[in-house]
């Protein structure tokens, strides 16, 4: 029988079964604009404009490798850093133990963004969100009794790149270890950090030559290491869809190539280095459907630059299940989430993978559901077949033609790019980091108003609360021991040696030298992180945001279900009483700077019709409160995502005490472990705010407290 | 005459005066300290007794300040005046909020607050507009720093647009001013452009009289470039900036003709980089265009200037004419005549603004303008005739 009828067949059936609902009402449109029909067959197929291939071989659609997982499955790579280089230590020992394959550094935030331990402005972020490096000393101790010839280690810096894997290089030499024989991966991508999670540190022209500086000399020197691992991971956390993530990394990828040429190498010599790094959430086949679109649209840019290698076409990536999908509420659904989108990075054939714990959302992993992460991905490769079957999901009529439509919509944006001079240029004009706050206002507006499902936060809420025992760390304690060992370190050194090196990483920085190579002596000489760093920085000056914001997206996409007719009404009383609207201070203390949930509430509150005043990144508290004074704000909505919480809002009530000026009220938002709640009420803190809080919610309950 | 004046004129006791009108003695000293309006009949009594010398209006102008306000308000105010010339932020916010606020007691505090402020004649008033992009922000960051390094006080009242459909606001201008907003020596306060009826801008005069209580000397104004708020900001400063993009053409820029026109200085800001060449390019054109346009200062010329806020180019100069532009003024009386006459339009602007307030929240709800609008809408009435009946309501009302 002809196609053509046996589809006609169906429609009718459909329609049958249907009633007097219509077929074309069945259409999805996904966030990225893709209209995803209810059923696909054979002619999908023949309509596809990507090339599917053959594993192992250009254009790589279907894996960078040709046996891929039936020979040896991925790698169980687990992202922890527990405060201090001790307690990492540890846990690294304890996951080598238990399955783990490979070692990924988390570092806390003053070291992402170039400060030592003693420095004034990170009091609260010593040993926040990972472990404090200082120097090489913290670093013998990080890979004390682990033999670095034998184990691939990934460092998530792009900031501090050049001191920290300068430091990493030494530390591996003075356990014995040359630097050709180290393996990993230094994540070193800066580009976009301007985009969306801001630990910067230098403006983006300098910061652009530290990539290429890294670039050559990796190349050069520790061939077995991957220089730069581009990453659309934030760039989803952040809110970007799948299509954005897609086609701004594979943009950021292109600049490095520009910049790596500009340098005088050879494509060759480094494009097998470049690998890439994904965030999986819980759009499942999209997810799978990127990643073959990926392979597939770098095997094409790469081309481009005419490679005499073909592996310089291979896109080799991690990916990390979603940070954003986990919830506060009934956390442990997360466990079930993180399943899901884990298999779909083994699904689209991912080279290594990050499995969340489950109270993420709430604070860092304990031993348990750290665990449960890491079984999670032994069960995936050992129980159940996937890993027999080389990538299971291709000719599948629906997943080959979404990813023919996620080639279509990425290559729009690229051109983009394009248009406007390359990445760099676009970054400096904010293009993408605007695309993504609107999607990312347009994402919460559909979830507020339900339109989106999660389960046990807008539907099926649980009915009792949960206890979940989690981790909880004095970051006092760690500050006082890292400066401590910073004062020994200072104290046992030559500083004339040091003061010599400064100059001499001046000197390298305003000339063509090579910044890693020099800091790597420097390093073994004991030159501190923070030194090397303001050395450049001297040099370079440090880089400040501007930042942008976006309105009318959230009030556009939100459905109004009543709740906008009572905030209004609520306003418009308040108006009458207090003589202004509202007035709340958004701000972000400390050196966190993922500012996705402070720009989300800035603009979905000024689109209720808040007025918003946003504070600079990275404020000390009495920055904060003179601001809130100056500006005469009701409120101070503090957003917390790295645990500075428990520091920095004492030091902040206190200043607004000080300054007489209790009578503005203090609220937080973010990821505060529920058990610390008690203490921030004590303090004074008028309401909590966790993940997955209802936007139009919060703006009824703030407008009462005022 | 006041009563008060008269009754000490004629050496008349209150108790005498009181019995004569027939009125309590404690009436009588509530009339005379204001807290009190008398009514009409009694009114009409104290004129014919006083031969005509106390009438209405000595009531009305004694009182308006301090009408509605009780001692505790005004021992408030007092207070927070004496914090403000001590410097103390917090009350010096207080006040620009009731400045701006829409609430008749906050507005009765501003009055009063307002009237006991000193004139400051030393204080430079900036306005600076541009349309958003053109990066007013960091001039003034770069530009403020430098002032505060030459030991002024600085201050900045930053007017962002308010979203005409929620009337929310996004007010971002600090994260731009990084420097500027974390020193001692210089106070920050973007306000919404809705917050008060008839926009935020027509009450920015009061702000700055309440900015230079507090010791700033030099105060800028930032406006958007592209609506009203920049004419109503021209005649509250004594000097107006326009920063312009490097570009060529005679488009001009989507900012208003008309504001180029009011300006002093122009300044073609960020050019650096690869916009050097535009920007230049674009100070020529604007100098040759300045050959067209009749001075509006008839002591000095509007000059332009190149800029570059990142690399510091251009402050030293446009600082430089700021000095020479104040000193030419000031020596030839004009800088003090020009703020006499904006005192005057101030005047007229808050008389608008009083007879819109009254329009907007009281002459709209009467039953009699009511049935005035039921009867133009039911086509029983023309429309000319129905205002002209509103409008001579008031002034009934009035006289």
């Amino acid at each position: 029988m002809d196609r053509k009828k046996l589809y006609k067949g169906w429609e009718e059936q459909a329609s049958k079964e249907l009633r007097d609902k219509n077929l074309e009402d069945h259409l999805w449109e996904t966030p990225e604009g893709i209209k995803v029909k209810p059923l696909y067959t054979e002619d999908d197929l023949q309509k596809i404009s990507h090339e599917i291939g053959l594993p192992g071989l250009p254009p790589y659609t279907r894996g960078p490798r040709a046996t891929m997982y039936t020979n040896r499955p991925w790698t169980i790579r687990q992202y922890a850093g527990f405060s201090t280089a001790e307690e990492s230590n540890k846990f690294y020992k304890e996951g080598l133990k238990n399955g783990v394959m490979g070692l990924s550094v988390a570092f806390d935030l003053a070291t992402h963004r170039g400060y030592d331990s003693d420095h004034p402005r990170v009091v609260a972020d010593v040993g926040n969100a990972g472990v404090a490096i200082d120097s090489i000393e913290d670093m013998n101790l990080l890979f004390d009794g682990i033999p670095l010839d034998q184990m691939s280690v990934s460092m998530t810096m792009n900031g501090a790149v050049i001191p920290v894997l300068a430091s990493f290089i030494a530390s591996g030499e003075e356990q014995g270890c040359p630097r050709e024989k180290l393996t990993g991966t230094i994540q070193n991508d800066i580009l976009k950090e301007f985009m969306v999670r801001n630990t910067f540190i230098f403006p983006p022209k300098p910061s652009m030559r530290i990539v290429a500086d890294i670039i050559e000399y990796t190349s050069k020197k520790m061939p077995k290491f991957n220089s730069i691992s581009i990453s659309g991971y934030h760039m989803q956390e952040a809110g970007a869809n799948q299509v954005q993530e897609l086609a701004y990394t594979l943009a950021d990828g292109k600049e490095y190539i520009k910049s790596a040429l500009e340098r005088g190498l050879n494509i060759d010599e480094f494009a097998p280095r470049l690998s890439f790094f994904w965030s999986i959430g819980m759009n499942f086949f999209m997810e799978i459907a990127k990643m073959r679109a990926a392979r597939y649209m770098w095997s094409q840019i790469v081309k481009e630059f005419k490679p005499k290698n073909d592996r310089s076409l291979a896109l080799r990536t991690h990916c990390q299940t979603s940070g954003v999908s986990l919830m506060e509420q009934d956390a442990y659904n997360n466990i079930v989430r993180t399943t899901i989108e884990a298999m779909a990075a083994v699904m689209g054939g991912t080279q290594s993978l990050h499995t969340n714990s489950f109270d993420e959302a709430l604070a860092l992993p304990t031993k348990f559901s750290a665990r449960i992460a890491r079984n999670t991905q032994l069960i995936i490769s050992e129980e159940t077949g996937i890993c027999n079957v080389i990538d299971p999901m291709a000719g599948s009529y629906y997943v080959e033609s979404l990813t023919s439509s996620i080639v279509e919509e990425s290559k729009k944006l690229i051109s983009e790019i394009d248009e406007v001079g390359g990445m760099v240029k676009a970054i400096e004009m904010g293009i993408p980091k605007m695309r993504i706050e609107e999607s990312s206002a347009k994402r919460q507006a559909r979830v507020d108003s339900n339109e989106e499902t999660i389960v046990g936060v807008n539907k099926y809420k649980p009915t009792e609360k949960q206890e979940i025992n989690i981790l909880s760390i004095d970051n006092e304690e760690v500050r006082k021991r890292q400066v401590s060992r910073l004062q020994k370190l200072k104290n046992s050194r030559d500083n004339k040696i040091v003061e010599s090196f400064i100059e001499k990483i001046k000197n390298a920085a305003s000339s063509n030298e090579n910044l890693l190579e020099i800091c790597i002596e420097a390093s073994k000489n004991r030159c501190t992180v923070g030194e090397m760093t303001s050395a450049m920085e001297s040099v370079f000056g440090r880089h400040n945001l501007s930042t942008k914001t976006i309105s009318g997206v959230y009030k556009n996409t939100v459905k109004n279900d009543g709740k906008i007719d009572i905030i209004d009404n609520e306003l418009s009383k308040f108006v009458n009483k207090k003589g202004r609207r509202p007035r709340m201070l958004v701000v972000k203390m400390g050196q966190d700077g993922h500012d996705r949930g402070a720009k989300l509430i800035a603009t979905a509150f000024s689109d209720l019709g808040f007025d918003v005043d946003i504070g600079p990144l990275f404020q000390t508290p009495e920055e904060a409160a003179k601001q809130a004074i100056e500006n005469d704000a009701h409120v101070i909505g503090v957003s917390t995502l790295a645990a500075g919480h428990k520091t920095l809002v004492p030091l902040l009530m206190e200043s607004l005490k000080n300054n007489e000026a209790s009578y503005i009220k203090v609220i937080c938002g973010g990821v505060i472990p529920p058990d610390d709640y008690p203490f921030l009420y004590d303090l004074g803190v008028s309401k909590v705010f966790g993940p997955g809080t209802n936007i139009q919610e919060a703006a009824i309950e703030i407008i009462n407290l005022l | 005459m006041k009563l008060k004046s008269y009754l000490k004129l004629f050496k008349i006791s209150n108790i005498d005066f009181s019995k004569e009108i027939g009125i309590s003695n404690v009436s009588l000293s509530r009339y005379i300290s204001g807290e009190r309006l008398p009514e009409k009949k009694i009114l009409n009594k104290i004129f014919k007794l006083t031969g005509g010398l106390v009438d209405a209006n000595d009531f009305f102008l004694s009182s308006s300040p301090s009408r509605d306000l009780s001692e505790i308000h005004k021992e408030e105010i007092k207070k927070m005046v004496l914090n403000i010339r001590k410097g103390k932020l917090k009350d010096l916010a207080k006040a620009i909020t009731l400045v701006e606020s829409s609430l008749k007691l906050h507005k009765a505090q501003a009055d009063f607050l307002l009237s006991k402020l000193k004139q400051n004649k030393n204080s430079l008033r900036v306005g600076i507009t541009g349309v958003p992009g053109v990066g007013k922000s960091t001039f003034i960051e770069t530009f403020g720093m430098s002032l505060i390094d030459l030991g002024f006080k600085v201050a900045v009242l930053a007017i962002d647009p308010s979203s005409k459909r929620t009337g929310g606001s996004i007010l971002g201008d600090k994260t731009r001013m990084m420097k500027l907003s974390v020193n001692k020596n210089a106070f920050i306060r973007p306000s919404p452009s809705q917050g008060n009826l008839g926009g935020v801008a027509k009450k920015t005069s009061e702000s700055i009289r309440c900015l230079e209580e507090a010791g700033y000397n030099i105060i800028f104004i930032e406006t958007m470039g592209v609506g009203q708020a920049e004419t109503t900001v021209y005649d509250m400063v004594d000097i107006f900036l326009v920063l312009l993009l490097p570009s060529g053409g005679d488009e001009l820029q989507g900012i208003k003709k008309g504001i180029i026109e009011m300006a002093d200085v122009i300044i073609i800001n960020k050019a650096d980089g690869n916009l050097k060449n535009t920007a230049e390019i674009t100070m020529l054109e604007y100098k040759n265009a300045q050959n067209m346009i009749s001075n509006i200062r008839e002591d000095i010329s509007p000059e332009v200037f190149l800029c570059s806020s990142t690399e510091s180019i251009g402050i030293t100069k446009i600082w430089n004419f700021i000095k020479k532009f104040e000193k030419i003024r000031r020596d030839s009386g004009s800088f003090y005549k020009t703020r006499i006459q904006q005192q005057t339009k101030a005047i007229w602007r808050n008389i608008f603004l009083q007879s819109q307030d009254y329009i907007e929240n009281n002459l709209k709800y009467k039953d009699s303008v009511k049935k005035i609008i039921k009867d133009v809408e039911k086509n029983n009435f023309d429309v000319n005739n129905a205002s002209k009946i509103i409008f001579d309501s008031i002034l009934k009302r009035n006289t």
